[in-house]
């Protein structure tokens, strides 16, 4: 679905046929968030922290739409924590293969790189995948060529691009509106 | 006693994984290998030092700052490492 700006956009599952929201409403949902996070960095109900805090928030809102404007996209937050669990799993997954292969003696590593081609748009939805698939095991995402994402891996003897493939489907199914590959 | 030996064994467990992330950078041949030695498994350590010392906080409010400083460490690792893979990759020098 094109944004207003010809920008091809994410949008969550759920909202996949929503609107994007305005810039007023991000910055109210944004400057919102950022209070929170602040609040569980600080947690102070002293007037002179909070009125620091309230500065914090709203430099941060300020910057985040300067950097990332909401025609740009956005993240569905609930979907996202729906997937949360399997981050965390893939994240350890990711540990538990380091240590493996490091305290090999043998040091089983092949590495080299894969050219992943992807569904999703160019932008905020493929930097989010290439950032989420940083934490699986055994990739590094490494910039793009030609608009394919070109992934770094320890291992080219293991199915890298079918496994990163299988994550595209579980993200594009849950939170993002990206083309399928069958 | 149960607690103490709760943390104990994942604060444990956790140092042998930043081990980990130390011995592949001394033992992987390239940058972006090292990468992931050092991304990866930190990011396990940090989490598993964190479940661990969970029991000793007093208050809701100190558990979940742990949490958030672990979620933002592997937000930040993971943007930071395909920035730095990125800028490796163009340099070209990421041999041995």
């Amino acid at each position: 679905m094109p944004s207003s700006n010809g920008k091809p956009e994410m949008t969550g599952g759920m909202a996949s046929t929503g609107k994007l929201p305005s810039r007023k409403a991000a910055a109210i949902a944004r400057g919102i968030s950022y209070l929170a996070l602040w609040l569980i960095m600080m947690p102070s109900a002293r007037p002179t922290d909070l009125l620091v805090g309230a500065g914090a928030a709203i430099a941060a809102t300020w910057l985040s739409l300067r950097t990332f404007p909401p025609a740009t996209g956005c993240l569905h937050f609930v979907s996202m924590a729906a997937l949360m669990p399997h981050f965390i799993w893939q994240s350890v997954r990711a540990g538990f293969d380091i240590a493996r292969r490091v305290f090999d003696p043998r040091l089983p590593i092949q590495p080299g790189f894969v050219a992943c081609p992807l569904g999703f748009p160019e932008g905020l939805a493929r930097n989010t995948f290439a950032t989420i698939t940083s934490l699986i095991p055994g990739t590094v995402p490494c910039g793009e060529v030609d608009g394919v994402l070109t992934y770094h891996c320890l291992d080219l003897r293991n199915p890298v691009v079918q496994q990163l493939w299988a994550e595209e489907r579980l993200m594009a199914r849950a939170l993002i509106a990206g083309r399928r590959h069958d | 006693m149960l607690l103490d030996l709760w943390t104990i064994v994942l604060v444990s467990m956790g140092v042998v994984f930043f081990l980990a992330g130390t011995v592949g950078l001394l033992r992987f041949p390239d940058a972006l290998s090292r990468l992931h030695a050092l991304t990866k498994a930190d990011n396990l350590g940090l989490g598993l030092v964190v479940i661990g010392l969970l029991p000793r906080l007093t208050g809701i409010a100190d558990g979940a700052k742990m949490i958030f400083v672990w979620l933002l460490v592997m937000l930040s690792g993971a943007c930071l490492a395909q920035l730095v893979a990125h800028l490796i990759r163009q340099s070209g020098d990421f041999k041995p």
